[in-house]
């Protein structure tokens, strides 16, 4: 009955509650604004009064002087909708240093892949593509992105529906094996499988 | 508490005494011509003794000084006489070899706080520029931060970028979130807290606003956000990548990565998201556009041939050059605000290396090697680098002088502090 699991309801979750009234709201603080207040000049021969020569400036300020309190935001949280168990029908896939070509092996998890999303039609899988932590991150963003977008390629080939797929990329952000040496990186250079709930 | 800012009032107004002054010292000195400039105790001058904010003070003008690499900072006071021009002598000062002199008081009222500071020359037995601000007694760092600007303004006759925030990615709470701090470190602020990943923010010119790359929705998409108020907006979520926004100089653009067409490229967008060019069409992967001073060119990451290098084209998309020729992976390039010379990291012995290189090609190196060293942004004036750096432990925000000296460590929690972003003034 996994298959059941027919779940378009994407991210629903995330109910956005813009405190949107307040958002706009901006109050002038009286207490605050620390203004310049004065220019002394330099007096070569000063007297020593005790109030400098201090031309107070009319107070003109420019542009900062509103100070905008803190509404009460409340923030989108994200949530991970994720179905694990029927997320284990899939193969993870694995990736050669900086490379998104499909393996051997990666082919044979695939075309297993595609068996079952083709017998599971209820199911939406997103590919999510990922690194190892050496390279930057943002050019890992794009490479991950690639990672998935080959594996999605491939599982059209054998002929799975594109309706049923989705491609993510996380790029470095989230690697399976916190460690910093070869067998830490190979884990982590791969798609997983991923059943939307 | 945390969100909102005091609009300090940058009016640096010129003194009234300096017109034409030469300039005391050249802009780009660093480290090497040091003049000493002594920081006297701030004194009280009206109201409740308030020992904290002359200690924060004293601590604020010597931490800027000295990062300024123009000024030895020496704090020790050799007379107790007052901070104005015939309270004091300057005989005792000029002992040690101090040529300049900073003397400050403060005036407390209520959870009011003035601030009264005066920069003399030594040598010539003069006052050089004076300051009052006032505020709020919690301001009393970025009010000291103000009068630091103002005596680089004095001295070089450009103003200092210390009243600056640096915003940045930390992953103190678990989760990347965006987070908002003095340049120095101080009053770290917490923006997002969406607890997905959030990357890559990046200032509007007016510096209180951000765009940034956020997973909330299961995609990374770019929205903008106000700072002080949390407001945001969708910017750009596109199916695919949204990624390394950087906004151009006049604020009416956004150059962007982004995947919908299948794979990473460079975009040019507008505030809305509306899609104003695509900048690359080539079948690499693209990344972290970098817009120079004048919005007439963008620097980028692509690996058209092989691995990562830094290219260069103008912005309507012509006369695509490549930038670097030397490294098998460079990548982050960030122009200078001065215009001549792009900050970038390259790979190397399993890290990262920040290297400069003049617009032209020539001019390459490295300016750091201790630990890995990534994300350098420049401050608004170009005599700064902001980094974040991994040397043992987690990774932190630093800040040096635009040739490497002066590497200061100043995120304060070591919860994997990234991505910083000096704030323009």
């Amino acid at each position: 009955m996994r298959a059941s699991i027919t779940t378009m309801t994407m991210a629903l979750c995330c109910t956005m509650m813009f405190a949107s009234g307040c958002a706009k709201k901006e109050l002038v603080r009286e207490d605050t604004p620390p203004t310049e207040v004065a220019v002394v000049t330099p007096t070569p021969v000063p007297p020593p009064a005790p109030i400098p020569p201090a031309p107070v400036p009319p107070e003109t300020p420019k542009e900062a002087h509103v100070v905008k309190e803190t509404p009460p935001v409340i923030e989108e949280i994200a949530t991970l909708t994720e179905d694990e168990t029927a997320s284990k029908l899939f193969q993870t896939i694995y990736f050669e240093f900086d490379s998104y070509t499909l393996s051997e092996p990666a082919r044979d998890s695939l075309a297993k892949n595609a068996v079952a999303i083709k017998k599971n039609k209820g199911l939406k899988i997103q590919i999510q593509g990922n690194c190892d932590e050496r390279g930057s991150d943002a050019y890992n963003l794009a490479l991950g992105e690639k990672r998935a977008k080959a594996a999605y390629d491939y599982l059209l080939s054998l002929g799975a529906p594109s309706t049923q797929i989705l491609v993510l990329s996380y790029g470095k952000e989230r690697p399976v094996d916190p460690g910093h040496n070869d067998a830490a990186w190979a884990k982590n250079r791969r798609d997983d499988f991923v059943v939307l709930k | 508490m945390i969100r909102f800012m005091v609009g300090v009032a940058l009016l640096l107004t010129m003194v009234a005494s300096a017109p034409a002054q030469e300039s005391y010292l050249e802009v780009t000195a660093s480290g090497s011509s040091q003049s000493s400039l002594a920081v006297a105790t701030p004194l009280r001058l009206e109201g409740k003794e308030n020992p904290e904010v002359a200690r924060e003070v004293a601590e604020v003008l010597a931490f800027d000084m000295t990062l300024s690499g123009l000024f030895q900072v020496a704090a020790k006071d050799p007379e107790r006489g007052g901070i104005r021009p015939g309270e004091f002598s300057y005989a005792p000062w000029k002992v040690g070899g101090a040529k300049l002199l900073v003397k400050s008081g403060y005036s407390i009222t209520g959870d009011r706080l003035t601030l009264e500071l005066r920069l003399y020359d030594l040598l010539l037995e003069k006052q050089v520029t004076a300051k009052r601000l006032a505020g709020s007694i919690k301001d009393v760092r970025r009010l000291a931060h103000a009068f630091s600007d103002e005596i680089l303004r004095t001295l070089t006759g450009q103003s200092g970028p210390f009243t600056g925030k640096i915003a940045f990615v930390s992953k103190r709470t678990g989760n990347k979130e965006i987070y908002l701090m003095d340049y120095d470190g101080h009053n770290p602020q917490q923006l997002t807290k969406n607890r997905s990943i959030n990357l890559n923010p990046d200032f509007f010119p007016n510096g209180r606003e951000i765009v940034y790359t956020t997973y909330k929705n299961r995609n990374p998409d770019l929205y903008r956000r106000e700072l002080y108020t949390g407001a945001e907006a969708k910017v750009s979520t596109q199916r695919g990548l949204n990624v390394t926004a950087s906004v151009a100089p006049g604020g009416e653009k956004i150059a962007l990565a982004m995947s919908k067409e299948g794979h990473s490229q460079i975009y040019i967008i507008n505030p809305q998201g509306k899609q104003l060019a695509r900048l690359t069409n080539s079948s690499a992967l693209e990344v972290s556009p970098a817009w120079s001073p004048d919005g007439k060119q963008i620097a980028f990451v692509s690996d058209r041939l092989g691995k990562p290098q830094i290219f260069v084209v103008n912005s309507d998309g012509s006369e695509l050059r490549r930038l670097t020729t030397s490294g098998a992976y460079n990548v982050e390039p960030r122009w200078s605000p001065r215009g001549k010379v792009i900050a970038y990291c390259r790979q190397m012995g399993g890290g990262f290396q920040i290297f400069l290189i003049n617009t032209d090609g020539s001019g390459n190196v490295q300016i750091t090697s201790e630990g890995s060293n990534e994300h350098p942004r420049w401050s608004p004036d170009g005599r700064f680098i902001t980094f974040s750096s991994k040397r043992g432990g987690k990774e932190s925000v630093y800040v040096m002088r635009a040739d490497g000296s002066g590497q200061t460590k100043v995120s304060q929690n070591g919860g994997s502090d990234t991505h910083p972003v000096w704030s323009p003034r």
